[in-house]
């Protein structure tokens, strides 16, 4: 069902961060947590590679561009809302972005597309050469702790989709 | 891919927040401020949860303010539990604020207010206008961010404050090792004063009553006694005799007035007025060289306030990084005993209330936290009323501009800020 975005190097040294983003209270909005915490739960071998960084975050907002920092090559897994069914999975790469933020002309919007714009814009040379969101449709956003059925169903397919993503790049 | 996908928003929707003013013959007949608010289900959620467990939860209220929720929190947990903790556990405390009011103050003088007072459209725009404006902002809220994660072990949602102290002291080096920047980050507020005195504040000023923490012998933050500008001090555990919260049935936030049904307005604004005098030497030089003058009463103005008080944490924060020298245990050991109390710091945007019910295994029998965004709701109205008349006949977008830089300077909790705000306004 995926392609993968064009542009991710074959840099075997450099460092890859694998971040999810999230709020563990606010029902599918923790998808992002809960995936990347799948995907170690289920390619634990593969962790250890000292190439591989893991962050888990709740609401890093601009804190983003921190957690970026030092590597070259970031997969964010994120919750999204696009109408789509939930449990839906969004692949895009930083190319890609800026059409998650339309209508988001706030100024409070400090989203991943907004966060990441204002790194490009400010701090070009500290940014990941590579950015690939993976984003999964969220249906629920009331407050609690149980994502929806069908955004659990997607855990192991966004697992095997970071991991392949992982290897590839 | 092979097709476009049009997603409108990225996930953090929390935050829908709605301003509706309905006119009639012209006339304004009704404002409607509506702010969704997560504090009241982490009251429900915390019902039944091991005390130990609730510093970490109250803290995932708000990814910007998380520092101000643990504070309060175990500050009244210690008092249901009758434990004490040590002077150095309390410093290490107030040191961890400071890092949570350099990140918070930083975020909003630049990033959320700023914007709004140079007319930027957002902080994407000032970006492409003033570049190393904004680089200084972020590296400011950097620095914050890098010493809450020094002391708190994370960077966004510190995990390492127990009831009693904490859980480990942080490395001695590594917190000395960021007083450079901290040093920096002290320049950079002192400019960072002079900047915010130059800009232009609309001319909006209101009788307001403000109420803040208050200590003799500091500029309170951590805990104190509770001071408002009408003259009355009270202890935290008096809190709610005097200001209370009803329910407004067109919100679903609480909506909080004195005991005498008046508005109040807590945070910056309120602290740089009541309390100026305790403030540090070098944050007080700077406020005198810019000539500022008490009391504030602009809200806009509290851009100004908040970036005194960027000067006086950031220096506070380099003498107590140089005082750290971690002795002996982190955390006090204890019996847990049933009990009741409450606890009250200063968030960056303003009073922090909590109160706990414990019971004899350490459950939560009762939860109450009072937010400072809450507080000021019932003010942020009356200053949509007294705004109103002279931005209503302005073209509609110009008209939610104005209404929402006045919302924003009162740096309403991130959580409920975010994606703010979507106006209606209706006509008869």
């Amino acid at each position: 069902m995926n392609q993968f975005p064009n542009g991710a190097k074959d840099e075997p040294s450099s460092i890859i961060k694998i971040i999810g983003i999230g709020q563990s209270l606010r029902g599918d909005d923790a998808a992002g947590l809960a995936a990347v915490r799948f995907w170690q739960e289920r390619y634990q071998a593969n962790i250890e590679r000292p190439n591989l960084q893991v962050e888990l975050e709740e609401l890093p907002g601009i804190g983003l561009l921190s957690l970026l920092e030092g590597s070259s090559i970031a997969i964010l897994v994120d919750t999204v809302h696009s109408n789509s069914i939930p449990g839906t999975i969004h692949l895009l790469s930083n190319d890609q972005l800026e059409a998650f933020t339309g209508g988001a002309s706030s100024a409070h919007g400090w989203g991943v597309a907004e966060t990441l714009l204002l790194g490009e814009k400010l701090m070009p040379l500290s940014m990941p050469e590579k950015i690939i969101l993976i984003g999964i449709e969220a249906g629920n956003f009331s407050l609690g702790e149980s994502l929806s059925p069908q955004v659990e169903l997607a855990l192991p397919e966004v697992a095997r989709l970071i991991e392949q993503l992982t290897i590839r790049v | 891919m092979n097709q476009d996908i049009h997603i409108p928003a990225l996930a953090r929707v929390e935050g829908e927040g709605a301003l509706t003013i309905r006119l009639k013959d012209g006339v304004i007949n009704e404002i409607l401020l509506n702010i969704y608010e997560p504090p009241r289900f982490f009251e429900g959620f915390l019902h039944g949860r091991y005390f130990q467990d609730v510093p970490d939860i109250t803290a995932r209220i708000c990814g910007i303010c998380p520092v101000a929720y643990q504070m309060s929190s175990v500050q009244a947990l210690e008092a249901a539990l009758q434990v004490t903790i040590s002077p150095e556990v309390r410093q290490l405390r107030q040191l961890l604020y400071c890092a949570e009011y350099i990140e918070s103050h930083a975020l909003h003088i630049y990033l959320l207010q700023g914007p709004d007072l140079v007319n930027q459209e957002s902080a994407l725009s000032l970006a492409a206008e003033a570049p190393e404006l904004v680089k200084q902002g972020l590296r400011l809220k950097k620095i914050g961010n890098d010493l809450l994660k020094t002391i708190g072990g994370r960077s966004v949602h510190p995990v390492n404050t127990c009831v009693g102290g904490f859980y480990r002291w942080p490395d001695e080096q590594a917190i000395h090792g960021l007083v450079p920047e901290l040093e920096w980050a002290r320049q950079a507020s002192i400019d960072t004063v002079k900047w915010a005195a130059t800009l232009n504040y609309p001319d909006f000023e209101q009788d307001y009553e403000f109420v803040a923490l208050n200590r003799i012998d500091d500029y309170a933050i951590y805990d104190g006694d509770i001071l408002s500008s009408k003259g009355k001090r009270i202890t935290p555990q008096d809190f709610e005799k005097h200001y209370t919260e009803t329910h407004v049935e067109r919100s679903n936030a609480l909506h909080s007035h004195t005991v005498d049904n008046s508005t109040y307005f807590v945070g910056p604004l309120a602290r740089i007025n009541l309390n100026y005098k305790k403030l540090r030497q070098i944050a007080k030089e700077t406020a005198r060289e810019i000539g500022l003058k008490l009391p504030l009463r602009n809200p806009y103005k509290s851009l100004l306030a908040r970036a005194i008080e960027l000067v006086h944490t950031s220096d506070l924060a380099i003498e107590l990084a140089n005082a750290y020298h971690p002795q002996g245990p982190s955390h006090v050991e204890f019996d847990i005993q049933p009990g009741e109390g409450c606890g009250v710091s200063e968030a960056p945007r303003g009073l922090l209330y909590h109160r706990y019910i414990v019971d004899e295994q350490g459950m939560i029998r009762f939860a109450r936290i009072t937010p400072p965004t809450a507080q000021n709701f019932a003010q942020m109205e009356a200053d949509l009323w007294a705004l109103a008349p002279s931005v209503i006949k302005q073209p509609q977008e110009e008209a939610s501009l104005s209404f929402e830089h006045l919302l924003r300077s009162y740096d309403p909790c991130i959580s409920c800020a975010t994606h703010f705000l979507k106006l209606h306004i209706d006509s008869e």
